[in-house]
């Protein structure tokens, strides 16, 4: 999982930018943070750790069934 | 009963449909200049059974379907949509677009297009959302039931803002043909009404199956600890009362971990809701609310192995909550909303610092079961000391609708709070 500590304002105008998307002024360091928050929150899963090599989006689609 | 438009649905199917408009129509006149619920009530409705009026953003060919939104204010849609087009089979009426929150991508109510969707009970407060007009037609008894999206909780918020029953299906459950997508690993359809057996009468129609599964003892699973330490005191003590009621035993389990898998919500969300955006948002940004075109911005700086671990993870998740949390339970309970219903005023645009902690907050228990794809239905159980409504939330194992809605009818006939009508 990628966190968040390399982002910053500039980098979160950088990859907007490059994507065509214009911000308004003081939203980069806002969103900045809120990266931040968000995939740390996101990376501070246990079951990260356990993630199997194999393990691709599509299993879920099995595990609804087998938890059914 | 003097009034038709009082009845449930189940009852309303032997009156007269005549009769049923025009009690609904009576009573839209009276509340849509107080609640703001319908965005356009058709005269002449399609079908002509029981009253039903959906969120606009289920497609109806040849119909405008604005989805909230000044960007799709006048577009029409060239397709019905699979969900309208069961219920149009099962013979019900459609009366009109109901109001939503700007492309369902809001949990409050607010609209600055079509103006805010207002609550029922009383109008300073918040529906809930995206599915605003749909939970305050059907707590206003203006229609007997409404479709919701539910992608983080937009069935579940509005249902229990407004005092309602709400049924967040399964992910896959319900076929998303013809409806704005959002987030579509997310993305689930729901009926919104006033009992758990009047959502599955609308779940049969929209699922090809369902109704409710009988079943001699329904356990429950609960963290009566997380809730009496998390959510506000009035919310905790309706919704242990309420647990209580279901089960006199609740098992004790730890709690999933709320906040974890809300984040991993958010991650799909917002990777998903900002990718569907992009071309309007390179185009037309100007034509967004500011809410949400922040919201979307957010979308874009996700990085794509962030979201496809996410993803990846997703199985292992569910597996987790279903031998945990579930291992010797039926159904997990904890309210629907952790905090009292909030202001219009305290959750919008001129909400002040506190605004963004309190959406957080109203969010807290609904995105994860999104997340995890399960089933999760919302009833009534009771009101705070304010008079707005309070919930009990009811999470289930994949397709385990049927028994969800067998345990929502269960404290429904224990209870009347799903009968209790504004006034």
């Amino acid at each position: 999982m990628v966190t968040a500590k390399q982002w910053s304002a500039e980098a979160v105008e950088m990859v907007l930018a490059a994507q065509g998307i214009a911000l308004a002024p003081g939203r980069a360091e806002r969103l900045a943070r809120a990266y931040q928050g968000l995939l740390e929150a996101s990376a501070a899963d246990p079951l990260l750790a356990g993630l199997e090599f194999d393990a691709t989006p599509t299993g879920f689609l099995l595990a609804m069934q087998k938890c059914r | 009963m003097s009034d038709p438009a009082l009845l449930s649905l189940a009852e309303a199917r032997s009156v007269p449909p005549r009769e049923l408009l025009q009690a609904c129509r009576a009573r839209i006149e009276q509340w849509q200049p107080r609640i703001n619920a319908f965005i356009e009530v058709d005269e002449n409705p399609r079908g002509g059974g029981v009253p039903l009026a959906h969120k606009d953003m289920f497609y109806r060919a040849g119909r405008v379907s604005s989805c909230g939104s000044k960007i799709r204010r006048d577009w029409v849609a060239n397709e019905t949509s699979a969900a309208l087009e069961r219920l149009d089979a099962a013979g019900f009426a459609d009366l009109g677009r109901l109001n939503m929150s700007e492309f369902a991508y809001g949990p409050t109510g607010h609209n600055e297009h079509f103006g805010d969707c207002r609550n029922p009970w009383n109008p300073d407060y918040i529906t809930g959302g995206s599915s605003s007009g749909s939970g305050a037609a059907v707590a206003a008894r203006l229609v007997f039931g409404a479709l919701g999206s539910d992608t983080g909780g937009s069935v579940r918020l509005p249902a229990a803002a407004c005092g309602i029953t709400g049924l967040k299906t399964t992910w896959g459950r319900v076929p998303l043909r013809g409806a704005l997508p959002l987030s579509p690993s997310l993305d689930t359809i729901g009926p919104l009404a006033r009992s758990a057996e009047d959502c599955a009468i609308l779940l049969q129609a929209i699922a090809g199956d369902g109704g409710l599964q009988g079943k001699s003892e329904i356990r429950i699973a609960l963290s009566s600890a997380w809730i009496e330490r998390n959510a506000e005191p009035e919310v905790a003590a309706a919704v242990l009362a309420a647990a209580k009621t279901l089960d006199r035993n609740p098992v004790e389990v730890a709690p999933p971990d709320f906040d974890t898998l809300s984040a991993h919500c958010l991650v799909v969300m917002q990777a998903e809701a900002s990718a569907q955006h992009a071309q309007w948002m390179r185009e037309r940004p100007g034509d967004y609310s500011s809410a949400v075109r922040s919201r979307l911005e957010a979308g874009y700086a996700i990085p794509a192995a962030s979201y496809l671990e996410v993803l990846r993870l997703r199985h292992a998740a569910l597996e987790r909550f279903c031998a945990q949390t579930l291992g010797v339970a039926d159904v997990y309970v904890l309210p629907g909303i952790g905090v009292r219903v909030p202001t219009r005023e305290e959750t919008g645009s001129k909400g002040g610092e506190r605004m963004p902690r309190m959406l957080a907050d109203l969010t807290r228990l609904t995105r994860w079961v999104n997340y995890l794809g399960v089933p999760a239905l919302v009833v009534p159980c009771g009101f705070d000391s304010r008079g707005l409504p309070l919930s009990l939330q009811l999470v289930g194992r994949p397709f385990s609708e049927t028994l969800l809605l067998a345990a929502g009818r269960a404290y429904q006939r224990a209870t009347d709070w799903h009968r209790r009508v504004p006034a």
